[in-house]
């Protein structure tokens, strides 16, 4: 799953969770997940004044992106100097799954 | 030692060239505590300062709110409360100040912002807004001594480079103080209220702070996050420890990290958009 900005949705895209309304993020959703994208609906939706949509899997790469092992290093790096203090240990945990998660792996939540 | 502290602290202090708040933020300030100010004086204060009510409509009508054309001050006042309204004009001077410093910096700190916010709303604690703004403000000791002291500041970085310490750990050696403090007695010259300064003191010490115990925990928390996820640049290339102290005092749990992080990382997306408008002003 990954979120993106309406500007480089493309047709066939398939959304991972609920689109909201720009102006009332918490009202009723106006496009449901699991729909497959079309230019039709893309332009509908920037009209609704949306930003940005969540997608499955992970089909946007920006220049420059870093790759999972990449970022995964980084986080080693950040995490070096405190990984013996248990509740940072934990805290790892929590970013090593999160970053799983959020770079296209399963289990991601599925609506807000 | 001593001495060269007391030195630093005047050097630092020196009023006259210490970055100060526009005027309005503090009538501002002086008024929100009066309980018989209406909504439309503060309005009327804010509306003074055409800059500064420039920036207030464009955030309050920017798609973080998620509200729809606010056009008068007053109406945003209502809207989004005049605790957001007042940090939206405490955070958008810090930035004007931090702006030119490092934008890096700025980011860190707006994450922490968001972060501290985020926890304190999760865990149910009373003013919200003001750890946020505690949070924004945690770091603006590193401004100062960015603006003060060039060349400690040199040494500083280079020994945090060479040595792989943290920076506070480089500034304790060279200038025998660290941003937390010089954040804090920057604040009291702010006349900024306790609650504000003892987390920006503090916030490398939780231990150390006495009144305000728990604002200084989520502000250590939020910082640590933050730092954890590599969101804007604070100086420091290491994550540090999280205080024992702070966690039991925000009687914190695995559960609740997670989900903090996973709603943090989803924030921060629209941070970086935030900082981006800010920026394009």
């Amino acid at each position: 799953m990954q979120k993106i900005p309406l500007m480089l949705a493309k047709a066939g895209m398939v959304l991972a969770r609920d689109v909201f309304r720009g102006d009332s993020p918490t009202g009723m959703p106006v496009c449901g997940k699991d729909t497959q994208l079309t230019d039709a609906l893309i332009t509908r939706l920037d009209q609704m004044d949306v930003q940005s949509v969540y997608v499955e899997g992970h089909p946007v790469w920006e220049e420059g992106q870093r790759s999972f092992d990449e970022l995964l290093g980084e986080l080693d790096l950040r995490f070096e100097k405190c990984r013996e203090n248990p509740l940072n240990a934990m805290l790892y945990d929590i970013y090593k799954a999160h970053l799983t998660k959020s770079m296209g792996g399963e289990g991601g939540r599925q609506t807000d | 030692m001593e001495d060269k502290r007391i030195e630093l602290k005047k050097i630092i202090m020196d009023t006259r060239t210490l970055p100060t708040l526009p005027g309005v933020i503090n009538k501002l300030n002086a008024l929100s505590e009066n309980d018989k100010a209406s909504v439309q004086e503060m309005a009327k204060i804010v509306a003074s300062d055409q800059v500064l009510s420039a920036r207030i409509l464009r955030l309050a009508n920017s798609p973080s709110y998620g509200f729809y054309r606010v056009s008068t001050i007053s109406n945003a006042m209502i809207l989004l409360g005049v605790n957001v309204v007042k940090s939206l004009a405490l955070s958008s001077s810090i930035f004007a100040i931090m702006e030119k410093n490092s934008i890096g910096l700025w980011e860190h700190s707006l994450g922490v912002g968001v972060a501290a916010n985020l926890l304190a709303r999760k865990l149910g604690l009373p003013e919200c807004e003001e750890i946020a703004t505690a949070a924004l403000l945690h770091d603006i000791g590193k401004v100062i001594i960015s603006l003060k002291c060039v060349e400690a500041e040199q040494e500083i970085l280079r020994l945090v480079r060479e040595r792989q310490i943290y920076i506070r750990e480089a500034e304790r050696e060279v200038i025998d103080t660290d941003h937390a403090e010089i954040g804090g007695w920057l604040s009291k010259s702010w006349y900024l209220p306790e609650k504000l300064s003892e987390p920006i003191a503090c916030h490398h010490d939780v231990a150390s702070s006495q009144n305000h115990r728990i604002k200084t925990s989520v502000v250590h928390v939020a910082d640590v996050l933050v730092k954890a996820s590599g969101f804007g640049n604070s100086g420091d290339r290491y994550v540090p420890e999280i205080q024992q102290v702070a966690w039991n005092t925000l009687k914190l749990d695995q559960g609740i990290m997670a989900d903090l992080v996973d709603t943090l990382e989803d924030k921060l997306v629209e941070v970086r958009n935030f900082s981006l408008e800010m920026m394009a002003e």
